[in-house]
């Protein structure tokens, strides 16, 4: 897999901090007060959040950004399109914003997402913790390559099945 | 979305040994015995992880009597491969796309600033 040439992309790691949470964070080379805005202001959660180039959209954000509020993201990609919603539960800019976030093939796997802005040298740390109703769909999510390690573990079987569609 | 079938086929390849048998596998049909010697395992056990895999749709195991070869079972794992595209890596994307947007915040910010002073 090429190096990301995107600044303090090598910062983000993954980790499971108990059996039932899986925890990310990264830095960022930004302000505690941006980070925040643009993790949770729909104007600028659109311009980053699934814009992922060609063939990538975000054709419904959504986001009532009081506690009981809910939000609706949608991402349109080159296979179709993804729906996440949740309801927000805490908001305290620009320190922490806790909300349960839905996959809409899942409903029952509700997680619950506490995302911390801190401040690290001139930068910004985003920890998000997820935490899953069970052991079982945490290692779903997990196993689907959530996890930077997990996804580069099944590098060799892309390979393998590469090989075999070749 | 086959769920449950892809938690099963998911979970056989959370383990290191079933990978590296599937690897070798890729190489084409193979005996439980030649699939064993890399491995410092007994038969029973090599046995134990092929019918893992074998139920998780990954390998089928041919029906001649006493060899019984091993071999891939494409279809499942290109599934997995298609299923595990999809989500692979996808949060390093994300934030890596937070970052860039970052930077233009932030000059917009300063140019902002900026004009507030002159003001």
């Amino acid at each position: 897999m090429p190096a990301s040439p995107v600044a303090n992309s090598h910062t983000f790691a993954v980790s499971t901090p108990s059996d039932t949470e899986i925890c990310m964070t990264r830095l960022f080379d930004a302000p505690r007060h941006l980070v925040f805005k643009a993790m949770c202001e729909p104007e600028h959660i659109r311009r980053w959040w699934g814009n992922l180039g060609d063939g990538y959209s975000v054709p419904v954000c959504e986001v009532d950004l009081r506690v009981g509020g809910a939000w609706k993201f949608v991402n349109r990609h080159p296979r179709g399109e993804a729906v996440f919603y949740g309801v927000y539960r805490e908001i305290a800019a620009p320190d922490r914003v806790v909300f349960t976030e839905i996959y809409e093939p899942f409903p029952d796997a509700e997680s619950v997402v506490t995302a911390v802005f801190t401040e690290e040298q001139g930068k910004t740390r985003l920890t998000a913790t997820m935490r899953y109703p069970s052991i079982d769909v945490r290692d779903m999510v997990l196993k689907t390559g959530m996890e930077k390690g997990a996804a580069l573990s099944y590098d060799r079987l892309d390979e393998v099945a590469s090989r075999l569609q070749g | 979305m086959p769920t449950d079938h892809l938690s099963t086929t998911f979970a056989a390849l959370a383990d290191p040994t079933r990978r590296a048998i599937l690897a070798t596998l890729a190489s084409g049909e193979c005996s439980v015995t030649a699939l064993a010697e890399p491995f410092a395992m007994s038969l029973p056990a090599v046995s134990k992880h092929l019918r893992v895999l074998e139920r998780a749709g990954l390998i089928a195991r041919g029906r001649e009597a006493q060899w019984r070869p091993c071999r891939l079972e494409a279809a499942r794992l290109k599934e997995v491969a298609e299923w595990t595209e999809r989500f692979r890596a996808i949060w390093e994307r994300h934030f890596d796309s937070l970052e860039l947007y970052l930077q233009t915040l932030k000059k917009k910010e300063r140019a902002h600033a900026r004009k507030s002073r002159r003001k």
